[in-house]
């Protein structure tokens, strides 16, 4: 199948509003209600689950959806770094300049 | 008040934002370099980075046109890719009561991953976080990707780049996160069951609806233990705080019982 740029066009347009769906409905309907306070509860635990899924799925998860072990040994040990690091300085830039550089020296390591 | 001491509002969110921005610099280009190894053109890709702006979107949908997937897959996938927003979206509700729907809309277009990372840290930590100051993050964010991807667009094969260091970026960003969010032990234990699950539900849906479907339930688990443990034993270790090093306590009590 070739795509011409219509497709691409098609793509951008309908990938917009399934983007725009999930992010403005629960707003539009939560930002309007009175929020009872279970949920709040229960939202306050949403971030730092879903920021563990992500990271997990960058460092373990492949691709085609297949467990990465040891593969990804550079990763494994840059992100220990970059644990230490934001635990010690609570700083997102320092974290995140010195997770690039462990990751990149790593690398070419392993 | 805030305007007179660390000057204009753009100067203030600037300062938030700028850790992000610096992240997004080589991701976005290396997703603009992506999308146009995948045909499409720089127009489209600075329209896909403003409408869309996402990067595991556009990630996915520049390697999904070179295994020339079905346009109707591709949205799909898509959709499950997107639909974590939704959880994202109700966690910051309750900050964003009163604003109009114009607003709304506005955050809402602009909300992702990273810049609501951002804005959930402020709003819980800084009571003078407004969500003007949030949406001015979301907006640092979005020129600083739509730019990066239109240069990698323009650039085009003349680079190389290594994915795996550069992707790496975002990771550490959410990495810091976490950090930042654990504050006690029980939540420590939340993050790691929600690592494990994570694991399990994304090899089982072999998609990203794991993400939502771990969050989901870790998330709640927390809520039930909470809840359990407080009533129950109030002084449980669970319900420890975990020591700060900065040794400020950043957050004030009422702001944490939100």
């Amino acid at each position: 199948m070739h795509y011409s740029v219509t497709d691409h066009l098609l793509i951008v347009i309908l990938g917009f509003f399934v983007a725009f769906g999930p992010r403005y409905i629960p707003i539009l309907f939560f930002s309007n209600r009175k929020i009872p306070d279970w949920f709040n509860d229960w939202m306050k635990y949403v971030p730092v689950s879903l920021f563990t899924a992500i990271v997990v799925k960058d460092i373990f998860i492949s691709g085609s959806y297949h467990f990465i072990s040891s593969g990804n040994l550079d990763l494994i040990l840059a992100s220990i770094i970059v644990i230490i690091i934001s635990y010690w300085t609570r700083s997102m830039a320092i974290s995140v300049v010195f997770g690039l550089i462990a990751v990149m020296l790593l690398s070419m390591l392993i | 008040m805030k305007q007179l001491e660390n000057g204009p509002q753009w100067r203030v969110t600037l300062k938030e934002a700028w850790p992000l921005c610096l992240s997004y610099t080589p991701i976005g280009l290396a997703c603009g370099i992506l999308l146009h190894a995948a045909g499409f053109n720089t127009i489209l890709t600075g329209l896909v980075s403003i409408f869309v702006f996402s990067g595991g979107a556009q990630f996915m949908i520049a390697q999904m046109l070179t295994t020339t997937a079905p346009i109707l897959t591709i949205i799909l996938m898509l959709f499950f890719l997107e639909l974590r927003y939704a959880l994202l979206g109700s966690s910051l509700a309750s900050y964003l009561k009163g604003q109009n729907h114009r607003f709304l809309f506005l955050f809402a277009v602009s909300m992702n991953d990273e810049n609501y990372a951002i804005n959930y840290l402020k709003f819980v930590t800084d009571r003078n976080w407004t969500p003007k100051d949030a949406l001015q993050v979301e907006h640092w964010s979005l020129l600083v990707w739509t730019v990066s991807n239109i240069i990698g667009s323009l650039i085009g094969s003349a680079v190389q780049i290594n994915l795996t260091v550069v992707n790496f970026a975002l990771t550490a960003l959410f990495l810091y996160m976490i950090v930042m969010q654990i504050k006690t032990r029980l939540i420590l234990l939340i993050s790691v069951v929600a690592g494990v699950l994570a694991a399990f539900f994304m090899l089982l849906t072999k998609s990203t609806l794991g993400l939502v479907i771990s969050t989901l339930v870790a998330s709640f688990l927390g809520f039930m233990i909470e809840g359990y443990v407080s009533k129950r034993w109030p002084n449980s270790h669970l319900l420890y705080k975990i020591h700060d090093p900065s040794g400020q306590p950043e957050v004030d009590k009422e702001d944490i019982e939100i």
